[in-house]
């Protein structure tokens, strides 16, 4: 999400899942959407049965997805960036390949990069070896010396400009180093490219979807850089049928990360205060962009409302004890001084010293998880377990006692240790399931529809947001009677819910929306008002940064208005013909279905497709779709990509951690040396982990590239199917998919035992002896993969239990998410 | 052995007495054919037969659906008549043995395949040398021994029709059922032919006895054996 | 239970036949695009759970399927099978079920009055309170469905949920398929959707695709969609699925004939007697038993 940020100006499927029936090609790479997405993969078929579309499926294993495919190309886990930027050569190669139009009117193709920016032998300039991070001043544009305004290039043929240097670096990506990298066959991959680049232009438009597969490398963030960089270059940005579309593994993890799922995010994508930001002043200045206006053009750079969205969301936090007077309560927002996520945090755990502001502070001492099984699902499961041995406490908020909570009698292998020396006291507290509370969704179409109440939760299980509030009542209480070093946060924090011990989750999505706390004047009409006070807001439009209002989440602002709570609507009325649905449950932001959808107009504000339209300019105003854009502002005012602020799609991207392209580096563990660069093999900044659990394996010990994935028969862990008998029955149990090649040479029968051991373990499983998977030629040498599923664990009952696949992963990771390497990791695979 | 009744004896029926263990032996005017043992084997072997014939019919058609009636219908019948089966073979086979010394076909019966069969049925032809068993007799034995082993055979394979490739059961199917009506004409003829026919032969089955007319007119060789009389004092 | 307000168009062992023909349905019918089929077994938990079947225990052996054929408490199955094809795979995902056959081989085969019924509408049932678990429809259907439950005694298959489509509702499966590639219908609506997507894949490349809809068994209730028609054995799908002649033999020309045969023996018996009469005894007295001498 990251990487469609940095590259659009929002963190999540640019389209929907309905709209992927507008396509005419549909690439499915870096996810296996026929097997974790069957209901959204509908579309796809739509789009086969109902205009012709061609699917293509780049995947290292012949997937479910790929059965359904026109076309499958095989790839080495974790080479998708040296595929994709193939594609962009391809595509770059003829000007019949890629929407000139578009690129010039949309994206950051013209503009100009200062000298400063260089690519050389691995590495972009601004690399600070010492650290082992990027200094990314050193990529930043080439500002016009006159008007101060960003250089560009209307013919792109300057040699700074953004397209030149983008055709510069992929230059080096010849479909045969694609074959030397990817292990894809040649003509596999011209064919896959000229499917894929056949939507360069304004009659045809194509989708790229992805999920897991991408986002699971330590390369993750750049893998999805250039998926949309290609599609940018196709034109395929804004307009129905097109886009970057992620999947999302859960029902309601867009509505996690938007409501703050990240530690360095609040809700809404708001940035995270850190501790030298002491006043709201320099917190806000700090995190609005500056508009940054190319020639022609201006950006509307929508972000410019930031302090409107942050002031509204500190009225929320603390309520009347906010006020201009004290920032807005902003002294008492939490202030980060490190790296707080998953991997770093149980680093700290496990060593029993916090790395942050220096590393001298001793590690977190409790722990509180809630809905989520940091053991089953932490890659390297035995560092899981080894930090949470470390803790003197730990509340687990489940409806099941998943391993997390029983960490302290993990099996032998996991190597926990004596239960009767963990000193950790757990607390596990009964949570009700997802049916047995209502609330929203927010799947990944950004859509949050209202789910309600299905049945009782059981025995003494409480809904989340009940416990919630009664531990935050609890510690409110003993703020108020014994105080404490800082009792302000908790003391002040708003609570105004009907019920503060069980919060109706109506009150709270209504708090999410917004609302006038006084009357708020129309800017228009001075004889008006815009709401008066205690209206709820129509949207984020209406938002202000004087505290006149509150908002817990700006991008969901709109959801629950005066007309009702939107994401309980449901109606099926399709206007457009295009799947977009409007009047059914609530899409982030402004309702709006297609984000940057002026992109799917050109110039003048014609459609490109006349039968695809997602906006269009009437002559008054913008008509389709919810514009992406000031719905009164004729063509020519602004740019398309409002949140960015050059308000153009950029190809380049200076603003991530790995670097302003995207660069094919091999995974952590790699079988081989990296083709293109081979002092510089893997990522140079992604981190590494340096406990005595934190082994990484080599080529020689372990020569075989191994993936993890899902299957469609469950849903995540086997939390989700212990209790239910037909989901066991019909995918039984933990195996190992082989090639049929491997098996031979290491006399494996189909069906057999077979131990996989990692340079962190080794786990025991079923063969499933296939010839979906076929080994590949890397770098002249055939190599071999394999791959397992995820779904068991030691916690389950009897019967459905297995090995935690997570017990071979490295704790690798990408340097912009954090997010762990799951999906390419070298093992070696024996006869049990 | 001697059946000769003790004096200490109340008055009994001499011949049925001495039909509990001995054959072939006169007692007064009647001459003891079966003995109880061969009786009784008879009598479970019909007994069964009757048993499979009545739960089996109205599985083979749903016209003779009401026979189903005497087991409390279509679905006990099904169950009771695998067993029956079972147990029709078993005795079958204890009755097989039973027999099978006094079942040797001779040379001069080979005439029973065809003509004389028809002659006899005619009540016609030279019936002097035929023993305690006629030809056509003996050929029932072995036809119906024949075929309680096909019934059962073809029967243990339509009990469990899931472990058996389908061609196979259909193929049981058939020879179940052309076993079955071969064998039902045969039982027909036998019925009849020991009842209506030829009276007094129904009393070989049940007190054990014929009467020495009887066993003069259908089996003389037997007759003369069991008697010693050549047949020379009846002219 | 057999449907009471579903008119029989015929009934298994029945004497005379049955249906009166005042009320005529429409042919219902099934779609299976196994060219469009992800193999998710949605349809296989959607039909235990209408059906309200029980969990069979099976184990991992190496496959994605479920388990090798079709279960007394499992209808639905979806059959996988990895097959080379042009130069890369064919994975090949179809849905085992009951294929409702016009002229159904269970139904012939089935020797219990009404145990088998196909209603007016095509859909072809097992009717539970009248099967008598002899397992006579597993050697006459030629797509090995029905299966004997060993619990219960009695034989199971696939209902076309007639339940749920006698009141308007699509079977579960269909209502728990999400892509599209299970639809229901009339025949001749299901039929013609096939042969749109058959001409579909033709176009596409597919010269072989199919629709089956074999005609040895007068058409499927279940037609199916297969984009290599070529290759029937990738689907374990027979090539000419028939009622089973040995069946025809044994229900039609072994039966009748026996059955005259038989009544011939007794009406020969009762000629002969009138004909030839008893073979007396010479002498009466000696031909009856007489009690013997104290």
């Amino acid at each position: 999400m990251a990487s469609l940020a940095a590259t659009f100006g929002r963190g999540a499927m640019t389209n929907g899942w309905v709209d992927i029936k507008n396509a005419d090609v549909i690439l499915a790479m870096g996810g296996n959407p026929a097997e974790n997405h069957p209901v959204g993969f509908r579309w796809f078929l739509e789009a086969k049965k109902t205009r012709g579309a061609k699917i293509v499926a780049v995947d290292p294993r012949f997937t479910r997805t790929a059965s359904q495919a026109d076309l499958y190309a095989p790839i080495r886990p974790g080479t998708d960036i040296a595929f994709l930027n193939g594609m962009i050569r391809y595509a770059l190669a003829d000007k019949s390949r890629y929407h000139e139009d578009y690129v010039r009117l949309h994206t950051n193709g013209p503009y100009l990069i200062g000298d400063a920016y260089k690519f050389e032998d691995g590495l972009f300039s601004g690399f600070d070896a010492a650290k082992g991070e990027y200094q990314k001043e050193a990529w930043g544009y080439n500002p016009d010396a006159k008007t101060k305004a960003y250089g560009v290039d209307p013919t792109m043929e300057n040699p700074r400009s953004v397209f030149q240097l983008l055709k510069q670096h992929v230059d080096r990506y010849t479909p045969e180093m694609v074959e030397r990298i990817c292990g894809t066959p040649k003509e596999t991959f011209l064919k896959v490219a000229q499917i894929v680049t056949s939507t360069g232009n304004a009659a045809r438009v194509g989708t790229i979807t992805y999920a897991l597969g991408w986002t699971q490398h330590s390369t993750g963030v750049q893998m999805i850089r250039a998926a949309a960089i290609l599609q940018l270059l196709l034109g395929n940005v804004g307009r129905p049928g097109g886009g970057v579309n992620a999947f999302r593994g859960h029902s309601n993890i867009q509505g996690a990360t938007d409501m703050a799922g990240n530690f360095e995010i609040l809700p809404g994508y708001l940035k995270t205060p850190t501790s030298a930001m002491t006043d709201l002043k320099g917190y806000l200045d700090t995190s609005t962009p500056t508009t940054l206006n190319k020639q022609g053009w201006a950006s509307m750079n929508y972000f410019v409302n930031y302090p409107k969205f942050m002031v509204s969301l500190l009225k929320a936090m603390y309520g009347k004890e906010a006020t201009k007077e004290n920032d807005f309560g902003y002294a008492w927002m939490p202030k980060v001084d490190g790296n707080y996520s998953w991997m770093y945090m149980f680093d700290d755990m496990y060593r029993g010293s916090s790395m942050r502001a220096g590393g001298k502070e001793p590690g977190p001492e409790g722990f509180i998880t809630f809905g989520m099984n940091p053991v089953g699902l932490g890659p390297n499961s035995k560092k899981m377990i080894g930090a949470l041995s470390k803790l003197k406490w730990m509340v687990v908020v489940e409806n099941l006692e998943t391993e997390t909570a029983q960490f302290w009698k993990a099996p032998k292998e996991y190597e926990g240790g004596d239960p009767a020396k963990i000193q950790t006291e757990v607390f596990l507290l009964p949570a009700s399931s997802f049916a047995e509370k209502d609330g929203t969704f927010t799947n990944s179409a950004r859509w949050l529809q209202w789910k309600w109440k299905a049945l009782d939760a059981p025995g003494d299980a409480k809904a989340d947001q009940e416990i919630l509030a009664r531990i935050f009542l609890a510690v409110r209480d003993l703020y108020k009677k014994e105080g404490g070093a800082l009792p302000d946060p908790i003391l002040k924090a708003s609570w105004a819910y009907t019920n503060p011990a069980n919060p109706d989750l109506g009150d709270v999505l209504k708090e999410i929306n917004g609302r006038a706390l006084t009357d708020i004047p129309d800017p228009k009409d001075a004889t008006k008002m815009l709401r008066t006070a205690g209206q709820q807001v129509d949207g984020f439009g209406q938002l202000q940064d004087d505290g006149s209002t509150m908002c817990g989440n700006w991008l969901h602002s709109g959801c629950f208005t005066e007309a009702g709570n939107n994401a309980q609507r449901r109606v099926t009325a399709d206007p457009t013909g295009l799947g977009m649905y409007h009047n059914w449950g609530f899409s982030w932001p402004a309702n709006r279905r297609i984000m940057y959808n002026r992109a799917s107009a050109d110039a003048d504000g014609k459609p490109w497709d006349p039968k695809r339209i997602g906006i269009q300019w009437n002559g008054e105003k913008w008509v389709g779709d919810v514009p992406d854009m000031k719905p009164d502002a004729p063509p020519g005012t602004f740019g398309a990509f409002i949140m960015l602020p050059e308000g153009v799609g950029r190809l380049y991207s200076p603003v991530l951690n790995d670097g302003p392209f995207p660069e094919h580096y091999e995974a952590i563990e790699a079988p081989v040396k990296n083709a293109l660069h081979p002092n510089v093999t893997s990522s140079p900044v992604s981190k590494r982990f340096s406990t005595d659990h934190d082994k990484y394996g080599t080529v020689d010990k372990f020569p075989i590239v191994c993936t993890t994935y899902r299957l469609t028969e469950h849903f995540h862990y086997w939390t989700q199917h212990h209790l239910n008998g037909r989901l066991n029955e019909i995918q039984p149990g933990f195996f190992v998919e082989i090639p049929e090649g491997l098996a031979k040479e290491r006399g494996i029968a189909n069906g057999s035992q077979v131990k996989v051991s990692s340079a962190r373990g080794a786990i025991q499983g079923v063969a499933m002896v296939t010839n979906r998977l076929t080994p590949l030629k890397i770098d002249g040498k055939q190599t071999w993969q394999i791959g397992f599923p995820i779904h068991w664990g030691f916690g389950a009952a009897e019967g459905h239990r297995g090995p935690l696949a997570n017990m071979l992963t490295p704790s690798a990771m990408d340097p912009n998410t954090w997010t762990p390497e799951y999906k390419a990791f070298l093992v070696q695979i024996e006869k049990a | 052995m001697s059946a000769t009744p003790t004096a200490r004896h109340r008055p009994v029926d001499l011949a049925v007495v001495a039909g509990r263990d001995q054959e072939n032996l006169i007692v007064g005017n009647e001459i003891v054919r079966h003995r109880r043992a061969s009786r009784l084997i008879h009598w479970s072997v019909s007994l069964t037969f009757f048993v499979c014939l009545f739960s089996g019919m109205p599985i083979w058609s749903p016209i003779f659906g009401w026979m189903a009636a005497f087991f409390g219908g279509l679905s006990a019948a099904r169950v009771v008549h695998p067993w029956a089966g079972i147990a029709f073979f078993l005795f079958s086979a204890v009755m097989f043995f039973h027999w099978l010394g006094e079942m040797r076909f001779l040379p001069s019966e080979r005439g029973w395949l065809g003509p004389k069969a028809l002659e006899y049925m005619r009540y016609e032809g030279d019936d002097s040398e035929v023993g305690k068993y006629n030809g056509g007799q003996k050929l029932f034995f072995f036809a119906t021994a024949l075929g309680a082993l096909g019934l059962l055979v073809s029967g243990l394979l339509m009990w469990w029709p899931s472990a058996f490739p389908r061609v196979v059961l259909q193929l049981s199917y058939l020879i179940h059922d052309i076993t079955f009506i071969f064998f039902a004409i045969a039982i027909v003829f036998h019925i009849y032919l020991g009842t209506a026919a030829e009276p007094g032969t129904f009393g070989a089955m049940t007190r054990g006895t014929v009467t020495r007319g009887w066993a003069r007119l259908h089996h003389p060789r037997w007759f003369r054996d069991v008697t010693g009389d050549d047949g020379s004092r009846r002219g | 239970m057999v449907m009471q307000s579903l008119e029989i168009r015929r009934s298994s062992a029945s004497v005379w036949g049955i249906p009166s023909g005042i009320r005529t349905l429409p042919t219902v019918s099934k779609y299976i695009d196994t060219s469009t089929c992800i193999g998710c077994k949605a349809c296989e938990v959607a039909c235990q759970e209408w059906n309200d079947l029980r969990p069979v225990q099976t184990a991992q052996v190496g496959t994605y399927q479920t388990m090798p054929t079709l279960h007394p408490e499992f209808w639905n199955l979806i059959r996988f099978n990895e097959q080379n094809f042009d130069g890369g795979i064919a994975w090949i995902m179809r849905k085992d079920q009951c294929m409702h056959c016009d002229d159904p081989g269970c139904l012939a085969a089935c020797p219990a009055p009404g145990a088998i019924v196909q209603y007016a509408n095509g859909i072809v049932d097992v009717n539970q309170d009248l099967c008598i678990g002899c397992g006579y429809c597993e050697s006459g259907c030629p797509f090995d469905v029905p299966k004997f439950h060993a619990t219960t005694g009695k034989m199971a298959k696939c209902t076309l949920c007639v339940d749920r489509t006698t009141v308007g509702l699509e079977p579960a499966c269909v209502k728990a398929c999400p892509t599209g590639c299970l639809q229901f219908g009339t025949k001749d609506d299901m039929v013609a959707l096939g042969n749109q997507r058959v001409s579909q894949l033709k176009a596409g490349g597919l010269k072989n695709a199919v629709l089956y809809n074999p005609a040895g068994v007068g058409g499927t209730g279940v037609v199916t969609v297969l984009a290599h028609g070529d290759h029937l054995d990738w689907y374990s799908l027979p090539s000419d699925p028939h009622v089973p002649i040995l069946t025809r033999l044994w229900k039609h020309v072994v039966r009748p004939l026996g059955m005259v045969a038989i009544a011939g023996a007794v009406i020969g018996a009762f000629g002969h007697f009138t004909k030839f009469g008893r073979k007396e005894v010479p002498g009466s007295a000696d031909s009856g038993v007489q009690p013997p001498p104290a």
